[in-house]
């Protein structure tokens, strides 16, 4: 690799010597508006404030392959992954944090090896897919919300998962005149630290929406209310739904994390379309952040699934609760475990019996790392090399910047070189 | 060089009409005959063989996020269709909503070489355009979607002069990496967005108060100044409404005599007559488009099965949401841009209106006179997947084939439609003009859909069989610009094809306002709207190949 990846160029927009105008990969909103200075100790955020964003974007241009926890050669280190791979009978490509190239690589690696695919936020993007596949959804994207918004309820969630949400979609400027926005949570702490909270636990939020689509429906709702909400609160909760001109109902499926919440979101969307019988209604599912939302749309134009696709003889297998990761290493169905996290330092690979190939962030640390464990520090898109990546509402993909070039490989390009270790070991 | 010999050509952009003739192939290209002596690399005889130009699609949605949304929504349709890795082919899936390494397959092993994606977002541009550089075989091209962006409705609302409103075309077609200009449902998306839930042609918009006509209007006299060759492409109002052949007529009215292209017109053929209020309006858009000479239309044509709807037209979506069969659905606004509505359907022979929609479908080719104005096309996969074309094809081609279709379907359908009537056969001519010179010509593709010298060397080879439908499922040959990629039906070389996109002038002045409007209302800047030509072989295509345009302001 030479200073500068190839795919540099064309996404470097505004370079003014070392400060660049750039894309933040380190939650779904994928901010686009960040300007980081690079200097001999790394990148630097100018701006904005964002915590995140600070922290994520400070990593080393430099990290240490390593087997079993003992240093060595790349080449060493690809060749190791490479072995383990080609006598996995079932790996499971896991983690799956990185850039459109890598989820492209990752792909084609699992179909070379017969692997199974899923995301490490996949038992949050299931929820949401099961409710889709079930039911389908009437949703809405970021732009929509902060120029339409004139309701928002945040349902289970106060989206501060995702620093930025409120400074981009609710407190910027609306093209339709200054809007009346009113902002209601359904949970503890009110979202954006504003309107009206009612506490609810999240467990309870499936009842609640099916309570008020009975009362929207005309029917009587629960006497005494929802999990801790009273009765007269859901009619006026109601009321104020039907008076919006374009509501929003925002929910986090991370945060949903209690059994078949699946069900929890299809009660949420299908009150959205019920309402939209009268006025304009629209779910927003927060998401999207450690390139989730990148890896289910690739997947999905490839192999017709959002992911927890195995690539079988017969072609991919869909299986949407079989193939999640945490049974598949607990049951002993998956036989070797591949982990790609370039974003997020903390996000390292679960405790697992079977061996484990990582490309994480150089600054990734492992503990326990197993004999035959093997770690490929990689490069982060947006950081040290140029990539694409998706925002929460996978309508919108952006160009990510690599303002400080790294002689590390990218996901993809370590990706690719396993499969090519592959090829010359079968020679 | 290679020899491609004793095969009988069709070739309408020539006025060759089956005449045996020997192609020369040099370097992915069609040339001349070398002259005796010359050495050639090889030679096939194609004795008793038919011999066309690649086919190509100028509507069929086959990437983009309505794509992805149809994938992701219908589990249950791609498990009867796996599709294993074989012979350098990836994985995938297929029939009603297919991966898109299944969709470049299946398009080449039909003798397809190029598809048009005719519902491209341009805040979804970057993402069509991965999707799209995962499809492999065919070249690709897509049309951007306006007319219910906001930052054009106030433009048209703050009555903007012509060469303002060109000026943001021109910079849309550069910015998405595009191919044309589609309107869909104009106005009502966006109206659909202030909870209207019709807007009528000349009904104005609950908000900008401009009508879907003014939107017609201005939109293909940008089209037709900023000098590209496909006229504006106009998915119309009230599409799937009983009566809505009143809408589509005033609609080719709106174009002024300017070039305009009506999709999916079997969609908005319909009358009001007879005890279901749903009847055949075929003969007065078919008369139509005969009168018209500005106008073409492709049709739409709807085959009975399982599909799956998509479109950018999410106010009928939404109205249709009732009929979706799984019943499950999807209606999204999207980015003050447009939106998308995707709605499994099931069309059913017995069913009187799906029988008669598809009655409709066949008037419509049978009765338009001229193939270069009208175009095969299922708006796949809204009326039926694109492997039905086989099938579609015969229908044209044998009568006998289409009337025994015709005695399977609902009975009062059949009653109430004219199809038995006509008697009109397609010709292997006709179907060469309507699936590769027409379309060619209509893009303005200068080098694909002839067989002349300088043409790209995409070329189809078909033996002759009485059973149309085998013989366009299964070419014996096709070459991509010159590579042998289909034998027998079957992919043998996977290659990938290259982006086509227009590039006409305009006055980059536009980038102030633009830059200004989405710094104060949107969630991206217009840099990152912009999808830049260093991007589109990043995201997968061979190439791209720029189309100039003559202005004609």
């Amino acid at each position: 690799m030479g200073t500068e990846p190839a795919l540099c160029e064309p996404f470097l927009i505004h370079r003014h010597d070392r400060v660049f105008e750039s894309c933040c990969p380190f939650c779904g909103l994928v901010c686009d508006d960040v300007r980081v200075e690079v200097e001999a100790s790394g990148v630097r955020v100018e701006r904005p404030d964002c915590a995140r964003a600070r922290s994520l974007f400070a990593v080393p241009a430099t990290g240490q392959s390593r087997i079993g926890g003992q240093p060595v050669e790349a080449i060493a280190a690809l060749r190791a992954a490479a072995a383990l791979l080609a006598q996995a009978r079932r790996p499971l490509i896991g983690g799956l944090a990185c850039d459109v190239a890598g989820q492209r690589a990752a792909l084609d690696l699992a179909e070379r090896v017969g692997g199974v695919v899923e995301h490490m936020n996949g038992a949050a993007q299931f929820r949401n897919w099961l409710a889709f596949q079930d039911s389908g959804w009437m949703t809405t994207t970021l732009s929509e919300v902060r120029n339409r918004a004139d309701l928002i309820v945040f349902a289970g969630t106060d989206a501060s998962r995702f620093p930025r949400f409120f400074e981009r979609c609710i407190d910027a400027g609306s093209q339709f005149g200054p809007l009346e926005r009113t902002v209601i949570t359904l949970g503890a702490t009110p979202a954006g630290g504003r309107g009206t909270a009612h506490a609810i636990e999240p467990v309870d939020l499936a009842a609640l929406f099916a309570d008020l689509r009975i009362r929207l429906a005309g029917g009587t709702g629960a006497p005494n209310g929802i999990g801790g909400v009273p009765a007269a609160t859901l009619d006026a909760l109601l009321a104020s739904m039907k008076a919006a001109r374009y509501g929003v109902l925002v929910w986090n499926a991370a945060e949903l994390d209690f059994p078949h919440a699946d069900l929890t979101v299809q009660a949420m969307v299908e009150l959205v379309r019920d309402l939209n019988r009268e006025t304009r209604w629209a779910g927003l599912p927060l998401g999207g952040s450690d390139g989730d939302t990148s890896a289910s749309q690739v997947c999905t134009w490839r192999t017709g699934y959002p992911l927890r696709v195995g690539f079988e003889p017969a072609g991919p297998r869909y299986e949407p609760l079989l193939f999640e990761a945490s049974r598949l290493l607990a049951a002993g169905e998956a036989d070797t475990l591949l982990w790609v996290s370039v974003f997020d330092p903390a996000r390292t690979p679960p405790e697992t019996a079977c061996p484990r190939i990582v490309l994480g962030r150089p600054d990734m640390r492992l503990d326990a790392m197993g004999p035959q464990d093997v770690f490929i520090p990689v490069a982060v898109p947006g950081v040290h090399h140029a990539g694409i990546l998706h925002r929460m509402d996978g309508v919108v993909s952006l160009p990510l910047q690599g303002p400080s070039p790294s002689a590390l490989f990218s996901a993809a390009q370590a990706l690719a070189a396993i499969q090519r270790e592959m090829t010359h070991a079968a020679a | 060089m290679l020899r491609l010999k004793n095969g009988r050509l069709y070739d309408p952009a020539h006025g060759v009409d089956g005449v045996v003739r020997d192609l020369y192939v040099d370097c992915g290209r069609l040339v001349a005959e070398p002259g005796p002596g010359s050495p050639l690399d090889g030679e096939i005889d194609l004795a008793g063989r038919i011999v066309m130009a690649g086919a190509i699609d100028l509507h069929t949605h086959i990437g983009g996020g309505k794509m992805n949304i149809a994938r992701a929504l219908l589990p249950e349709d791609h498990r009867r269709d796996p599709v294993p890795a074989a012979d350098g082919m990836h994985a995938g899936c297929g029939h009603a909503a297919p991966s898109t390494w299944t969709t470049g397959y299946r398009y080449a092993e039909m003798g397809y070489t190029a598809c048009f994606e005719p519902a491209m977002l341009p805040t979804n541009a970057r993402h069509t355009h991965l999707e799209m550089g995962d499809i492999p075989m065919v070249d690709k091209g897509a049309y951007a979607m306006l007319g219910s962006d906001d930052f054009f409705l106030r433009l048209l609302a703050a009555g903007s002069d012509q060469q303002l409103i060109n000026d943001y075309v021109g910079w849309t077609l550069h910015a998405s990496q595009a191919m044309a200009i589609k309107v869909v449902n104009p106005g009502g998306i966006s109206a659909f967005k202030f909870n209207a839930r019709g807007l009528d042609l000349d009904e104005p918009h609950p908000y900008y108060g401009i009508t879907p006509r003014k939107v017609i209007q201005t939109l293909s006299r940008a089209v037709h100044e900023l000098g590209v060759a496909h006229p504006l492409h106009v998915h119309a109002s009230n599409l799937g409404v009983p009566g809505n052949a009143d809408t589509t007529l005033a609609t080719m009215a709106a174009a002024e005599g300017l070039p305009i292209h009506l999709t999916h017109i079997q969609f908005h053929s319909y009358g009001t007559e007879g005890e279901r209020r749903f009847s055949s309006e075929a003969e007065r858009i078919a008369d139509a488009i005969n009168r018209m000479q500005n106008v073409s239309a492709d049709v739409g044509q709807i085959l009975f099965g399982q599909t799956v709807t998509a479109s950018g037209d999410t106010m009928k979506q939404y109205a249709n949401h009732r009929h979706a069969h799984p019943d499950k659905w999807v209606v999204a606004d999207m980015e003050c841009d447009a939106g998308c509505g995707v709605v499994p359907f099931k069309y059913k022979d017995k069913n009187f209106v799906n029988a008669l929609q598809w009655a409709i479908g066949l008037e419509l080719f049978l009765r338009v006179g001229d193939p270069w104005r009208i175009f095969l096309t299922t708006d796949h996969p809204n009326g039926a997947p694109f492997t039905s074309y086989p099938h579609l094809i015969r229908l044209l081609m044998d009568r006998d084939f289409r009337n025994s279709k015709l005695d399977e379907i609902h009975p009062d359908a059949a009653a109430h439609s004219q199809l038995r009537s006509l008697e009109r056969e397609y010709s292997l001519y006709e179907i060469a003009v309507m699936t590769r010179a027409a379309p060619a010509r209509s893009l303005g593709l200068a080098d694909r859909g002839h067989l002349g010298e300088g043409a790209a060397a995409d070329i189809v080879v078909y033996r002759d069989e009485a059973d149309r439908e085998a013989m366009f499922a299964r070419p014996e040959y096709v070459f991509k610009d010159g590579e042998l990629i289909v034998r027998d039906g079957r992919v043998v070389n996977v290659v990938n094809g290259a982006l086509h996109a227009v590039k006409p002038e305009y006055d980059k002045g536009i980038e102030q306002s633009l830059r200004d409007y989405f710094e104060r209302y949107m969630t991206m800047s217009m840099e990152h709207v912009k999808v830049k030509d260093d991007e589109i072989c990043a995201c997968g295509a061979s190439t791209l190949i720029p189309h100039a345009c003559g202005r004609r302001a």
